[in-house]
């Protein structure tokens, strides 16, 4: 009988090169029964009328093997009398020669022998092999580690590589993108402008903006900086004297303009603290002037504020959230170290920057360590967070705090320091062996608060630096997001600039005392009664 | 052509119409807007930028998928200094550049050490006991999880293997670092470290190879962590403004970033960045430099060599290093100064010079050039502090 090779080969060797890629990768990896039965949706579509069962596929795969000279590696051999009772004991494809099953193709169709033709992969050229060696280590190693997983459920193992389960236990789950996506609804967009990057822009609108005509001999420093509406204005006015380009730009980016006084050096570089520089009107080195764009963001706003509040996703918020109004903001003068905190009540999170003693002459007071540890802080939380700002040799001191007060340290947040150009500080000695950049706000946890919303934001805040010992502002709205903003929240050792609505500020340096909370407010006023 | 040519005259006064009116009552409208919304914007600038704020929307419409992680941004990426630190500061670039070029003409050639993790002790005992080899600058760790540092720090003899002064960079997690505050603040710990700065380092992209995940036996964090910690502490005496023979301070920051400069070494894939290296080097002028990477560091980032380290790890690629061969090119290589213990001058030998004095009382020294002197920041004359 002339067994005609061609026709039952010929189709998976076909099937094969077509889609070999995808048989022996995720979800696939190589599972025979799967093959199958896509080989034969394959021989349904090509109108061969053939159809294999498991059985005949075994057998007709280690036929194929004979022919093909073993193209399909498998990972165990295949036993035909066997009965395979479990997907597991199931041989699985590893790996399929290619070139073996091309030269096979062309033998069946009775094309001549060809070779084989492969695309030459581009190869670069090394000097010696430490260079072709050290190239390979730079690109990602993707090799994949299989791991053989004993499920406690079945008992069974099943077969998975790192990588996956890795990418698996990483995913963010549901909740915490649910909450993203309702915190992206509710909080309201700011103006945000990139920084034009390109030096003729800058140079171009100086001379545009402070020509030296105006200005005459009189130095530029931020005492007389012009308001930055005044700017724009004449930028209208000098519309059409500019390139189009330049002028569109300075309305959609920032642009950051040298200031070039009579005793600038324009060698010497950059001021090391630059807008925030005591002696302009002397310091040789460069200072600029920042035009941001005016911004012309509010008449958005109605519409997307009504957006906030129809959102349907609730978990986690007061059921009275829609009606809430939040407490303005209210504060009490006091020495912290005195006040008893029974009269503020209870709080879902504690903001602290304790001005600590890390041996500076400093224009304020600083408090003692002992002080601050003493602190009856375990009176104001139930459970919640608490974050305390530490520099220096306050880290060590900030850790200890916290511990003592009954919490653990969770995370510790970093702020990143920017100065007037968007540029982290490199300069000017703030540090004692190094120069400092950032500043940790070491971030404590009590008891087991479930309401809290996770993973809102990342442990890294970026913004710029204001006057001295001034933190940002961005820490409340991330404090917000996190407890929600009909919380009570409570700021120690707070200033004025510090006060904010729907939260509490205490502390020696404010301007009278403001209290919202009616029950704080009586209390307060029977301890001042009592202690006079 | 310069606008001083005309006179406003020409153009006429535009006062109240066209844009600028209608940008200066839209700065009323906000003005009242923000003093009725809030009091913490009186003095809030326009120009301040919320990146916070920022980051939060510009992810809005994207969709997060784990395989693809790069689409989520971060705010460091605003950060307008990052692939070159030093822009806009001339005289700190030259600093670097020649610190760089310094080190590098008076480094030993790099060497490797692989021994499994549980020899790394006996390695270091034998070194100790008969090649009497210290050294003055140790780093331990790298960027990745799980890495047995305890066990490590608990029994390394650290008050024979570091010389004094001496120099200890450990690198870690935010969760690990923390477990290792009580090993180095308990008082039977075996050299006496002082912890002088805590450094950060932060991968600049979701999908950085050094983007640390949750540390995972606990529950979600509370934020979506990001940082390297490292501490770097001190163990002896030295002084910031005499001793600059010793140590050169404030010369690079406590906060790196990973950076994609091409001119740098580190966009090659390394467990180790580039400014891990750099920032100890900049900091001591020693010749001898330890790298310990206690465990395995996982199959995506190999553990390079470096120029004038000797880096001990199970995974490290390559194991040349022979203790006597390190010392003969140690005194070849720096500049052999002996410790004044009375006064302060010191005996200075040229290099290549070998002494058999005890070894202790040796130091082996990038030796620093005028130029290098000149520019590098001085702490302040005590008489100006007051002033």
């Amino acid at each position: 009988m002339q067994f005609d090779e061609a026709n039952v080969f010929l189709p998976f060797a076909e099937f094969l090169l077509r889609i070999h890629e995808d048989l022996l990768i995720q979800p696939l990896r190589g599972d025979l029964c799967k093959t199958m039965v896509l080989f034969n949706k394959y021989l349904n579509d090509i109108d061969s009328g053939i159809q294999y069962k498991l059985e005949e596929f075994f057998q007709y795969i280690i036929l194929f093997n004979e022919v093909s000279g073993n193209a399909l590696r498998l990972d165990r051999s295949i036993e035909c009398n066997k009965e395979i009772t479990t997907i597991l004991e199931m041989p699985r494809l590893v790996w399929i020669n290619l070139a073996a099953l091309s030269i096979l193709k062309d033998r069946l169709l009775g094309n001549p022998f060809q070779g084989i033709a492969f695309k030459a992969k581009r190869v670069r050229h090394h000097k010696n092999d430490q260079d072709h060696l050290l190239d390979l280590l730079d690109k990602p190693i993707l090799t994949r580690i299989e791991a053989e997983v004993t499920s406690s459920l079945s008992g069974s193992n099943f077969h998975c590589d790192y990588l996956t389960l890795d990418t698996l236990l990483r995913k963010p789950n549901s909740r915490s993108i649910l909450a993203k996506e309702k915190i992206r609804l509710k909080v309201l967009e700011k103006p945000f402008y990139e920084v034009c990057n390109d030096s003729n822009h800058n140079q171009m609108l100086t001379s545009f903006c402070f020509n030296k005509k105006e200005h005459g001999n009189q130095s530029l420093t931020k005492q007389n900086f012009p308001d930055v509406s005044i700017i724009h204005q004449k930028l209208n006015q000098y519309k059409n004297l500019m390139p189009q380009d330049i002028f569109e730009c300075s309305q959609t980016k920032t642009h950051y303009l040298p200031i070039i006084n009579s005793h600038t050096d324009y060698y010497l570089g950059d001021c090391s603290y630059l807008d925030t520089c005591h002696k302009m009107k002397t310091c040789r080195y460069l200072h600029y002037y920042s035009l941001a764009p005016l911004s012309n963001l509010d008449i958005v706003d109605q519409q997307q504020l009504e957006k906030c509040k129809n959102h349907e996703y609730t978990l986690g918020e007061c059921f009275t959230e829609y009606q809430r109004q939040i407490v303005p903001p209210h504060w009490i003068n006091c020495d912290v170290r005195y006040l008893p905190f029974q009269v503020l009540g209870k709080f879902a999170a504690i903001i602290s920057d304790p001005a600590w003693d890390i041996h500076m002459s400093l224009p304020y007071g600083t408090c003692k360590d002992d002080e601050l540890l003493s602190l009856p802080m375990h009176e104001l939380q139930d459970e919640g967070i608490i974050l305390l700002w530490v520099t220096g040799r306050s880290i060590e001191i900030g850790r200890r705090a916290l511990l003592k007060w009954g919490y653990s340290i969770s995370d510790e947040m970093i702020w990143v320091k920017l100065n007037q150009l968007r540029r982290t500080i490199v300069t000017g000695r703030t540090g004692h062996w190094l120069n400092h950049s950032k500043e940790h706000l070491l971030v404590g946890i009590k008891g087991d608060p479930i309401w809290l919303n996770r993973k809102m934001d990342a442990d890294v805040v970026v913004s710029s630096t204001r006057e001295t010992s001034r933190k940002p502002d961005e820490i409340y709205d991330v404090v917000e997001r996190m407890v929600g903003v009909h919380s009570r929240k409570l700021e120690i050792f707070g200033r004025d600039h510090n006060t904010r609505p729907g939260w509490l500020t205490i502390g020696n340096q404010l301007q009278g005392t403001n209290i919202e909370e009616d029950e704080v407010k009586s209390r307060f006023e029977t301890y001042l009664k009592n202690h006079k | 052509m310069l606008p001083n040519k005309y006179t406003y005259n020409k153009f006429g006064t535009r006062a109240p119409n066209s844009s600028s009116s209608s940008s200066s009552s839209s700065d009323r409208l906000m003005m009242s807007k923000r003093s009725s919304s809030d009091s913490k914007s009186k003095s809030h600038n326009a120009m301040e930028m919320d990146y916070c704020n920022h980051i939060l929307h510009s992810n809005k419409n994207k969709k997060v998928r784990p395989t693809n992680k790069r689409n989520e941004e971060l705010g460091i990426q605003y950060i307008r200094n990052i692939n070159n630190p030093f822009e806009g500061y001339p005289k700190l670039n030259k600093l670097h550049q020649l610190k760089r070029s310094q080190m590098v003409k008076h480094a030993v050639k790099p060497y490797g050490v692989r021994v499994p993790t549980n020899n790394i002790v006996p390695t270091l005992y034998n070194w100790i006991e008969n090649y009497n080899l210290k050294f003055d600058v140790i780093m331990i760790g790298a960027l990745v999880e799980n890495q047995f540092i305890l066990p490590i720090l608990n029994n390394i003899p650290f008050h024979r293997l570091c010389s004094k002064p001496g120099f200890l960079f450990i690198w870690a997690t935010t969760q690990k670092i923390q477990e290792l505050t009580n090993l180095l603040n308990n008082d039977t710990f075996n050299k006496k470290f002082r912890r002088s700065e805590e450094l950060i380092f932060l991968p600049i992209e979701k999908d950085s190879p050094y983007f640390p995940g949750d540390d995972g036996d606990e529950s979600i964090p509370l934020f979506e962590r990001q940082q390297w910690h490292c501490w770097m502490c001190i163990t002896g005496t030295v002084r910031r403004a005499t001793d600059n023979h010793l140590i050169h301070c404030n010369i690079d920051t406590d906060l790196q970033i990973e950076s994609f400069s091409p001119n740098s070494t580190s966009s090659k894939r390394n467990v180790v960045p580039d400014a891990l290296y750099r920032v100890a080097e900049n900091f001591s002028n020693s010749n001898r430099r330890l790298h310990i990477i206690p465990s395995r560091t996982g199959y995506d980032l190999p553990i390079r060599l470096r120029l004038g380290w000797v880096i001990m790890s199970p995974d490290v690629m390559i194991n040349n290093f022979n203790p006597q061969q390190y010392k003969e090119e140690l005194y070849a290589k720096s500049l052999i100064q002996y410790k004044s213990t009375t006064s302060s001058s010191s005996n200075i030998t040229i290099p290549g010079t070998v002494n058999n004095q005890n070894n202790n009382n040796i130091q082996y020294l990038v030796p620093q050039t005028d130029e290098i002197e000149d520019l590098r920041p001085k702490s302040p004359v005590i008489a100006s502090k007051s002033g």
